[in-house]
């Protein structure tokens, strides 16, 4: 009974988002009946799957305190560089994914390395290499979209199914799985949290500070990395536009999923459970055939109803407040 | 309420209910200021005084009750805005000062004094306002001064200043003194003094029963959420406000004070001719098992340095330090998985992780004993040392859930040295152990360190508070700008002593 409720408790902000999703869901299936099909379902999860990939890791860049603008750039990268080590170099495919991943955890390490060590600040850090990323990106694949027909084992990645589900599903849901155990119950997870919680306490505590950001930042850019690798199969196209703006979704669905951009907390269940709500909206706005410049107004509005709610601020209050003004300015007189 | 009759109350609060959606900290608390005096506000933490004051400000709502201020009813939806311009001011603890600005420009934050005409600030005539206010109150301030180059105390005065020209006819001073010498101290209170017979109304809270005696014209004691008494003049003496806060008599052990020799024992830690530019010069001292080692000194004595020191925060450049008969060059993670504890002097800001669990706060340190090699944390350890720690060290609320930014300080403290206690511990630091901690958590924080102590940790205190000194310690070493001056290894210590190789005047041979 009592870990029962504590359990319970443990896990509210999860509940409380799947409680949003699930009426989300109930409309949405009020409104078109193409909407509840386990192929429509299939369809949105897949659409998540990039994103819900690289949230795994890029979340715990804000449970520090920091933030990683540079994971979409990543992606792009990713793919890219995979493509030419398979198909340039002849590379075979697991050798050359093996490879993206030590480069992408090296850049990672670098972000962590140029914050901790010469103190700049991880949002200009990533900013930069969001930039620079891009750049090499552009570079290496001359700009242009380049299809990627093989090797076919590779294609498998984004483009098969397994019992009828797409494999980035399964993907996305073992690292949602590892990532969870790592934030949840191993030292590094407690020591990422202290971190973010108060960094000098943590550090008279033990912990290193420095260290837990460098990992921090290159667990990042590896689900970046696999997320691009993930994209560059599905789409069967290298293309440094691939992933443009996906920060930002990654970001909203952070912010959705209940974790502070201050540091202290966060909820890799949180997190999904906020990609696949954008997910759900985007494919709500698609069934009613909106025009797709909804979509970004949309998400927009989604950001700032989630910070607005994490804040824990009562809405009712403030506009209560707001609306007294004059009043209260005239009884100061 | 009239508006033209003026009572002789400021303040009037009747039947405050507070409930943070539980436990009751506030009941039926009835609360009231005269014009123009000084009125003390004590009890030990979480008896509600914090709480009072933030319904008063409108930090926070009231569940029930009256507030006049006045003449004017206080309406629930009270917000710090409000109270601002009804004329109550709050002299922080933790300062709110804008760093990188002057205190001219402090003083005058969003109410700018204009050019004639134009949306620019007059400089000129800003300087000169708040020169003319510093002058006025013959305040040791410069109105060009930057915030950051001035010492706390300097800091203190130009909130009051700022407080001034809001025309406040309250102000609320919480903790005023805790990082003042002494002398500071005695300046604040001239300044207290002074503000009172401007018919300003000022509302001091502290632990400091001597201050308290000293100053107030009447005292505030609440317990457990309740209005106990108020007293007034005659009334007022340290033994019956102590005797109220806590509902039984402290007694004043005399042995307490006495050195006691345990030189023969167990060396733990030796440190020899530690020097580190600016802040240490020369220290050698060697500490003992189940010795406890008080360090007194000034603030800025070099104490918090060798602690930090010995304990592998910062670095030194000359001297040596051996650890259980063992060369040691410390470093933090080095010294906790050889048995240190540490507890800092700012518990807000190096102590604990406000935003997470008292089972965050408690296991990070442990993380090496509750965690398989893997780097698996278990769940069931850590909430049974946590519960051993809450039980051992009587934390309150015992909810292992609940975060520690929202106990209070006494609870806070407990949680900060709780941590360590559930360890193999050999060597425990502590730095400032009950600075705003409530008379009770405080107690139990001493009879905490005389446990350790009986078990055969070596602890190492650095105190301001020297009736805390004298009594905690077997021996108390003097620190004075950076080197040792006097070491008090006998008899009967007393707190005048140890100020006065505090503060340089060593009769029989200084070191």
């Amino acid at each position: 009974m009592n870990t029962k409720s504590a359990l319970f408790k443990e896990h509210m902000v999860e509940l409380r988002l799947f409680g949003v999703l699930l009426g989300l869901m109930v409309v949405l299936s009020l409104i078109s009946d193409r909407f509840l099909t386990v192929d429509n379902l299939t369809n949105v999860l897949w659409s998540v799957c990039l994103i819900g990939i690289m949230t795994t890791g890029a979340i715990y860049a804000p449970i520090t305190g920091g933030i990683d603008l540079s994971v979409a750039s990543m992606a792009a990268l990713a793919g890219i560089l995979a493509n030419v080590f398979m198909n340039t170099l002849g590379m075979n495919w697991i050798v050359a994914i093996l490879i993206t991943l030590v480069i992408g955890a090296g850049i990672g390490w670098l972000n962590g390395v140029v914050t901790t060590k010469f103190l700049v600040p991880a949002f200009i850090v990533t900013m930069a290499a969001k930039t620079y990323l891009f750049g090499v990106a552009m570079l290496v694949s001359n700009g242009d979209q380049i299809t990627i027909m093989e090797p076919a084992p590779f294609l498998q990645i984004g483009i098969g199914k397994l019992l009828g589900i797409p494999i980035p599903i399964y993907i996305m849901f073992t690292l949602v799985i590892l990532s969870h155990i790592l934030l949840k119950k191993t030292v590094f997870g407690r020591r990422t949290i202290a971190v973010g919680a108060n960094e000098v306490a943590a550090k008279l505590t033990g912990v290193n500070p420095d260290r837990t950001r460098i990992i921090v930042y290159t667990i990042s850019s590896v689900t970046a990395t696999i997320a691009g690798i993930v994209m560059a199969s599905l789409t069967q196209q290298a293309y440094a536009m691939n992933a443009t703006g996906y920060e930002l979704d990654v970001i909203t669905a952070i912010v959705v999923g209940g974790t502070s951009l201050m540091g202290g907390s966060g909820s890799v269940v949180g997190a999904l459970i906020g990609a696949v709500m954008v997910g759900f909206i985007n494919n709500g706005l698609n069934l009613l055939d909106m025009p797709s410049a909804f979509h970004p107004i949309a998400t927009g509005i989604v950001i700032l109803v989630a910070l607005i709610m994490n804040q824990g601020v009562s809405v009712p209050a403030v506009l209560k407040r707001w609306f007294a003004r004059p009043g209260a300015a005239e009884a100061a007189k | 309420m009239s508006n033209n009759v003026k009572s002789d109350l400021l303040l009037e609060c009747r039947g405050i209910d507070k409930n943070y959606n539980g436990p009751q900290v506030l009941s039926k608390v009835d609360f009231s200021l005269r014009r123009g005096e000084i009125h003390a506000l004590v009890g030990e933490n979480g008896a509600g005084k914090s709480t009072l004051i933030k319904i008063v400000t409108g930090i926070t709502n009231r569940n029930a009750g009256t507030i006049v201020f006045d003449g004017h009813d206080v309406p629930v939806e009270h917000n710090k805005n409000a109270s601002e311009k009804l004329g109550i001011a709050v002299i922080y603890q933790e300062l709110s000062l804008i760093h990188g600005m002057t205190v001219a420009q402090n003083i005058f934050l969003t109410k700018e004094p204009l050019m004639p005409g134009l949306p620019f600030i007059d400089i000129k005539k800003m300087n000169a306002m708040a020169q003319e206010m510093i002058e006025k109150y013959g305040f040791d301030l410069k109105a060009t001064d930057i915030i950051d180059r001035l010492p706390i105390a300097q800091r203190q005065t130009v909130e009051i200043l700022k407080a001034l020209s809001n025309k406040a006819s309250l102000m609320i001073m919480d903790e005023p003194t805790s990082s003042l010498t002494a002398k500071e101290s005695e300046r604040l209170f001239k300044i207290i003094r002074m503000l009172k017979a401007e018919g300003i109304t000022v509302v001091y809270i502290s632990h400091r029963m001597e201050e308290v005696y000293d100053l107030s014209d009447r005292v505030t004691v609440l317990r457990d959420g309740k209005l106990v008494s108020v007293l007034e003049g005659e009334e007022i003496t340290p033994a019956e406000i102590i005797r109220l806060m806590i509902g039984r008599e402290l007694t004043e052990d005399e042995s307490h004070h006495k050195m006691v020799d345990k030189r023969d024992r167990e060396v733990v830690l030796e440190v020899k001719n530690l020097s580190a530019e600016g802040k240490l010069n020369n220290v050698s001292f060697k500490l003992h098992k189940g010795e406890v080692l008080g360090f007194g000194g000034l603030v800025g004595s070099g104490r918090t340095e060798l602690m930090r020191a010995i304990y592998g925060i910062d670095a030194f450049d000359a001297g040596e330090i051996t650890y259980l008969g063992k060369s040691y060059s410390p470093t933090v993670e080095k010294s906790i998985a050889s048995g240190f504890g540490f507890v800092p002097e700012e518990r807000r800001l190096q102590g604990i992780m406000g935003g997470i669990s008292i089972t965050g706060n408690i296991g990070i340190a442990n993380l090496d004993s509750i965690s398989s090699p893997a780097g698996f944390v278990s769940r069931d350890k850590e909430l049974e040392r946590t519960q051993t720690a809450i039980s051992t060290l009587n934390i309150k609320p015992a909810n292992p859930d609940h975060l520690v930014g929202n106990l209070s300080g006494g609870n806070q403290q407990k949680v900060v040295v709780g941590k360590w206690l559930i360890r193999d511990l050999k060597l425990l630091i502590v730095d400032e152990p009950t600075v705003g901690v409530d008379i009770g958590a405080k107690e139990e924080m001493y009879q905490t360190i005389d446990r350790l102590s009986r078990e055969g940790v070596a602890v190492m205190v650095v105190s301001s508070d020297l009736p805390e000194l004298t009594r905690l310690s077997d021996r108390i070493i003097v620190l004075r700008k950076g080197r040792i001056i006097k070491e008090f290894t006998e008899g009967v210590v007393t707190e005048e002593e140890v100020l006065r190789a505090a503060s340089g005047i060593v009769e029989g041979g200084a070191k």
